[in-house]
């Protein structure tokens, strides 16, 4: 559906931080990766997305939370599978742009497993991803 | 979201940020409702219906705290118009009005162009 491409923006291990505008363009290109994008992350996001693409982290946006938290229900769904992932607050990133959820973005809501490796909310995004990063190559040992 | 849905009008769980309204322009949709996903910085929530009203494209956005972001079928059955675009409001489409209301009345302006 998208094709976007793309940016990378830090590479380490064999792990990377990628930033794409939607979430919808992650594929198995994306293995190993920490992603930043621009999406919300609904109840889709994870299942439809995230998941298939393997990728080890997640970040985006959190839509203004919304009915019934809608806006970060994949969080926990990535959680349960391990892969740590937070969301920005809609008022710190422009939504749709990933590079804003990269550059602009204050992490609001964060799922227990980002929680462990020190992601907490009112932290920059770049900072959450580092910490994604350092994570999973602490996993991987 | 592609080719398939040429004329549509395509009610989405999407927010309605510049990458969607680029999508929504690119595939041809006749028209399109999604979440304003609390709106957000710069109104980036529902920058793509101003971009859609500059190809003639009617959009609205439903309230993030109405319908449930990331699902279609929330935005269609609960989803109240918190915002639309020029085209839209030539349509009769209003803030408050239910999503189901707003696409019927897109509906019917396409139907009847």
């Amino acid at each position: 559906m998208t094709h976007e491409v793309h940016k990378v923006v830090k590479e380490t291990g064999g792990f990377r931080i990628v930033i794409a505008n939607s979430a919808t363009s992650a594929t198995e290109e994306n293995k190993n990766d920490i992603v930043i994008d621009g999406s919300h992350c609904g109840a889709n996001i994870a299942p439809d997305y995230i998941l298939p693409s393997g990728a080890r982290g997640m970040i985006g946006n959190d839509a203004g939370i919304g009915l019934e938290n809608a806006g970060i229900a994949s969080l926990k769904t990535l959680g349960e599978h391990g892969i740590p992932a937070a969301a920005v607050a809609a008022m710190s990133a422009e939504i749709g742009i990933g590079q804003s959820t990269y550059d602009d973005g204050v992490i609001s809501a964060v799922n227990e497993v980002a929680k462990e490796m020190g992601i907490t909310a009112g932290m920059s995004a770049k900072e959450a991803a580092d910490k994604m990063l350092a994570g999973v190559l602490k996993q991987r040992g | 979201m592609d080719e398939r849905s040429k004329g549509d009008v395509f009610v989405d769980g999407s927010h309605c940020g510049v990458n969607v309204g680029e999508m929504t322009i690119d595939t041809g949709m006749g028209a399109m409702i999604g979440n304003d996903a609390g709106m957000g910085k710069n109104d980036g929530g529902i920058a793509a219906l101003k971009m859609c009203d500059e190809h003639g494209i009617p959009a609205a956005a439903v309230a993030a705290m109405s319908a449930k972001i990331g699902s279609g079928m929330s935005t269609y059955e609960q989803g109240k118009i918190s915002a639309a675009n020029e085209t839209a409001k030539k349509m009769g489409v209003a803030s408050g009005m239910t999503a189901k209301e707003a696409a019927d009345k897109m509906l019917e302006a396409l139907a009847a162009s």
